[in-house]
């Protein structure tokens, strides 16, 4: 979504939650608790997630469609609303994945020249 | 982007699911449940504002924004019962005007032909540029050449009008009726609702005879009995088989000309190329991409080689029209001075509104100050404020549809005949979804017109000030002011633009209504007795019947005298050759023609034609008597400048007719035989027992005694027609006064809605001019008591506010008088009599409106001086 850019461009923060939600969910259906969970356990706890900023986010993917909702029993028996990812979201993973590589790889390059210059 | 929306209360139950398996998640890891809830709590942050986000975030932010200014609006409006009235009327006024008449401007002007590609038919008649004449029949080796040779036709097909009496059974009918050729259906696209259209056997003049029915003929006739199709119908004394019934509304929507409304459709067209009588009219489907323009250029070029075949067709040239335009008439001009019309009184009540507005907004300052200085954002409050604007838009806009279709009704009923028939949906008001989608437009045209200035103002309170003088009423800006006065002075200069108009209209009226019509139509009843069939194959027969009906009709109680003619004034014209014995041969093309009148001896006597010369027709003016012919003024200036016409000679029809010679034996005086708003025309009259005629009488006309009214008389004369031949129909019964008011039905459709809208500006423009006098009293009272109290005298603050109104009023009128100039000029076409830029009715509509403008500023001015010094010394 091309219309979509500079609005990533200047929320950096916000672009990367999404991504990091869709990367979660391909492993399976996982609710807002879980997935806050498991963000901050794969990163090792480097990243530390308001849960509640969270929601904004599902609630952006969902309307775009590349995931959808719907509520059902969590493992120790308590109802949640689990998030799952939609066939559209899939692609949009590999594409923000992509996209996101190229960038840290950008980034990454001129921090690095930047620390031979000084 | 609407699709869902998910309840806030869902998400809250989502937040609070989420807390709860963190709980269940830190207690498990061994925090008691104390803790684990006060960390869960800290890890999800504050759950108010993430509800405040899912919210904000969801779409339906500005929808809900949208119902709570839609709830508060409605409030604030019931809050103010009276304005809230006030506006919603106006607009409803004003919405409804230009709702009604657009729905007529659509119908009449807009609204496609029912019929297949309609925007490629074509109306055709000829014209002959320098003869003056235009809109003339055309033969049939015309249309064959025009159809074959041109080029720009798909088809043409050719009708012509006749007259059909149905003699079968019942009462004896006559009914205006056409003989079409085949392809005239298919080239409409139009298919019959029952039965079939005619077949190109039926086309030949001596094929099988077949008729269509209209649909009102069927209904009438027949009951709506399916089984008339394939039963015989005897037409002119000759049977045909009826084939086809066409569906509802169908005569009327093809250009029969003249509004004349067809019952029946008859075969036998029998279109031959050397046929080059003037009797026919076409109608053609242009190629795809020709214009009529080029069409005509095309034509052009076969009437040029076939003008050859007969000197009658000499510099006669195709004239097309598109088949709307021919169906409507020549109603534009009149339709679009409506429209501008109706427009400026739309504009005058969206001033008046924006103007309520703006007072209304003044004395809401200190409610937009405080809302303000709570943190209200300006957009916000403009937002609010023109939701308040749209609904009273909305409210005016339903019952401006609810008018309209009242007015539409109101409209039709003043309307001229044809167009009813040409546009049967003109009275449907907003019926139809194009026109309520104008009068949707309309309403938000309205909104952001009269709503967006006003708001935009109001929502940019000089906080201090407002809040300062709470509760005092607060005070206006210069800037405000100003603007409420600049509206005032626009709607008075469209209301002088629009009482111009009516007043012209008046004026026309008025000069038509005092143009001598050359006879005297009160008294007069007509009606018209169609002779057919064996028994009046004879001339004289026929003249015997005239005769025994005209002594019938004089013997009856009540009746002054009566009389024969062919045609009547005004209603019609039948133009036909004639040669002068001075110039007995006439260059093709240049041969003389004149209205002919076939009437007996009290013509002249029953329509009070006043004889200028020579003697009236006698009774010895028959079949054995002398050749005679009484002509007009207009014949004998035309023919004989200068010279006694009694004793000339002339004789009917082309110079080639070998007719027997006439002698002038009187001169008439000159009949407006076209309608007041035209010119004589050259016209000459035959006694009705002289034969041969070149066309047979048709009418009765009877004059009554005086006090008596002429429609009291016509069972008795029916009566009378039927105890000779009871077999024979009666037609066209009316008073020469009816007959002599149709031509000005348009004009006086035009004038009484210009008038209505005119009287609305002007009380709309007096309403303004009054509230923002009674605003500027009430802000200044203050000041007036001062002025009174150092001793001011009333006089001089009656002078202070109603020379305020007086400025607004001169500043109106002048910018008016400017407007109208400019504007008045598109009426020129409905005008007689009157120029477009009439002194007298400008002047006359300046006092009105100066006038009106100084009662309007008389009311706060008396307000003004009743002040009492003291109290208003207190009031602030």
């Amino acid at each position: 979504m091309s219309t979509q850019k500079a609005g990533e461009r200047l929320e950096l923060l916000q672009g990367t939650l999404d991504l990091l939600i869709l990367r979660t969910l391909i492993f399976g259906p996982q609710h807002g608790q879980g997935i806050a969970r498991a963000i901050q356990q794969t990163s090792e706890e480097e990243l530390l997630v308001e849960h509640g900023a969270l929601y904004p986010a599902l609630q952006r993917l969902e309307d775009r469609g590349w995931i959808s909702a719907k509520w059902g029993t969590s493992a120790n028996n308590r109802k949640a609303r689990f998030y799952s990812l939609t066939a559209g979201g899939r692609k949009q993973l590999v594409k923000e994945t992509a996209k996101w590589e190229r960038l840290a790889g950008a980034i990454g390059r001129i921090l690095g020249r930047g620390a031979e210059e000084s | 982007m609407f699709r869902r929306r998910r309840k806030t209360s869902d998400f809250s139950a989502e937040a609070e699911a989420h807390i709860q398996l963190e709980i269940d998640r830190l207690q498990e890891s061994g925090l008691s449940a104390e803790g684990a809830r006060a960390a869960a709590r800290r890890a999800f942050g504050n759950v108010t504002q993430a509800q405040e986000r899912f919210y904000e975030g969801g779409r339906w932010l500005w929808w809900d924004g949208l119902w709570q200014d839609v709830r508060f609006g409605l409030r604030m409006l019931a809050k103010t019962p009276g304005f809230t009235a006030v506006a919603v009327l106006t607009l409803a006024l004003g919405i409804g005007a230009t709702t009604a008449i657009f729905s007529a401007v659509y119908a009449v002007l807009l609204k496609p032909l029912p019929f297949r590609d309609s925007g490629r038919l074509v109306f055709i008649q000829k014209k002959n540029p320098p003869r003056g004449w235009t809109r003339n029949n055309v033969s049939a080796a015309e249309i064959l050449g025009w159809r074959d040779q041109s080029g720009a036709f798909e088809d043409v097909a050719a009708f012509k009008q006749y007259s059909c009496v149905l003699n079968d059974a019942a009462e004896p009918e006559e009914s205006p009726c056409e003989v079409a050729s085949s392809n005239l259906f298919p080239l409409l696209g139009a298919t019959p609702a029952m039965g079939r259209t005619f077949s190109g056997d039926e086309d030949k003049e001596e094929g099988p005879r077949a008729a269509i029915l209209s649909y009102g003929l069927w209904r009438r006739r027949f009951g709506a009995d399916a089984s008339a199709i394939g039963r015989a119908i005897e037409v002119n004394h000759a049977s045909y088989m009826i084939v086809g019934v066409m569906p509802a509304n169908f005569s009327h929507l093809y250009a029969s000309p003249y509004g004349t409304v067809p019952a029946m459709w008859l075969s036998g067209m029998g279109l031959s190329p050397t046929d080059t009588s003037n009797d026919s009219w076409g109608i053609g489907r242009l190629k795809p991409g020709i214009t009529p323009r080029q069409a005509e250029a095309q034509m052009d070029g076969v009437s040029v080689r076939i003008e050859k075949m007969d000197p009658n067709l000499k510099g006669w040239r195709a004239e097309l029209m598109n088949l709307r335009t021919m169906v409507s008439g020549d109603t534009r001009p009149a339709l679009m001075v409506l429209m501008v019309a109706v427009i400026f009184v739309l504009l005058i009540a969206c001033a008046n509104m924006a103007n309520l507005l703006l007072a209304r907004g003044a004395s809401r300052a200190t409610e937009f100050a405080v809302r303000n200085a709570l943190g209200a954002s300006e957009g916000r409050m403009v937002r609010q404020l023109l939701t308040e604007s749209l609904l009273i838009a909305l409210a005016g806009g339903v019952l401006g549809v609810l008018l309209a279709s009242w007015g539409c009704k109101g409209m039709a009923a003043l309307a001229p005949q044809f167009l009813l028939h040409a546009a049967p949906d003109m009275a449907g008001g907003a019926a139809d979804l194009n026109v309520l989608g104008f009068a949707l437009f309309s309403i938000l045209a309205t909104t952001f017109l009269c709503g967006l200035a006003p708001a935009l103002r109001s929502a940019r309170p000089e906080l201090t000030d407002a809040l300062k003088e709470q509760g005092r009423g607060v005070g206006q800006s210069v800037r405000s002011r100003r603007f409420r006065a600049a509206l005032v002075v626009w709607e008075i200069a469209l209301a002088m633009v629009l009482l111009v108009g009516a007043g012209l209209m008046i004026r026309t009226l008025v000069e038509l209504g005092r143009v001598s019509l050359g006879f005297n139509p009160a008294r007069i009843l007509t009606l018209r007795v169609p002779l057919s069939g064996d028994r009046y194959r004879q001339d004289r027969a026929q003249a015997d019947f005239w005769e025994r009906l005209t002594a019938a009709a004089q013997a009856l109680p009540g009746v002054e005298t009566a009389s024969v003619s062919r045609g009547l004034p005004i209603d019609g014209w039948a133009g036909q050759f004639f040669t002068t014995a001075d110039q007995p041969n006439p260059p093709a093309g240049h041969v003389p023609d004149a209205n002919y009148g076939v009437v007996s001896p009290d013509y002249f006597h029953t329509l009070q034609i006043p004889l200028r010369r020579g003697r009236r027709f006698n009774e010895h003016d028959n079949e054995t008597g002398d050749g005679v012919v009484i002509v007009n003024e207009e014949l004998a200036r035309l023919h004989w400048p200068g010279q006694d016409p009694l004793g000339k000679r002339l004789r009917p029809g082309s110079p080639n007719s070998g007719s027997r010679w006439l002698t002038v034996v009187g001169v008439a005086g000159d009949v407006r035989s076209w309608g007041a708003a035209s010119d004589v025309h050259a016209e000459l009259y035959v006694p009705y027992r002289q034969y041969p005629w070149l066309m047979p009488p048709q009418y009765l006309l009877v004059r009554t005694s005086s006090g008596l009214k002429p429609d009291g008389l016509i069972s008795a004369v029916v009566r009378e027609v039927h105890r000779i031949d009871a077999g024979l129909p009666v037609a066209d019964i009316a008073t020469m006064e009816q007959i002599a008011r149709e031509p000005m039905v348009e004009q006086r459709m035009v004038m009484a809605l210009m008038l209505s809208f005119a009287g609305l500006a002007l009380v709309l423009s007096a309403l303004g001019t009054y509230s923002v006098l009674s605003y500027a009293v009430a802000q200044r009272t203050r000041e007036i008591g001062m002025r009174m109290a150092l001793g001011a005298q009333r006089g001089n603050v009656l002078r202070l506010v109603v020379s305020g109104g007086v400025r607004l009023a001169v500043l109106g009128i002048a910018v008016g008088i400017v407007a109208a100039l400019a504007l008045t000029r598109l009426m020129t076409d409905l005008l007689f009599g009157v120029g477009a830029t009439d002194p007298v009715t400008f002047g006359a509509v300046t006092a009105v409106l100066g006038a009106t403008s100084l009662a309007a500023s008389y009311i706060p001015a008396r307000r003004a001086i009743n002040v009492d010094p003291i109290v208003a010394l207190r009031h602030e």
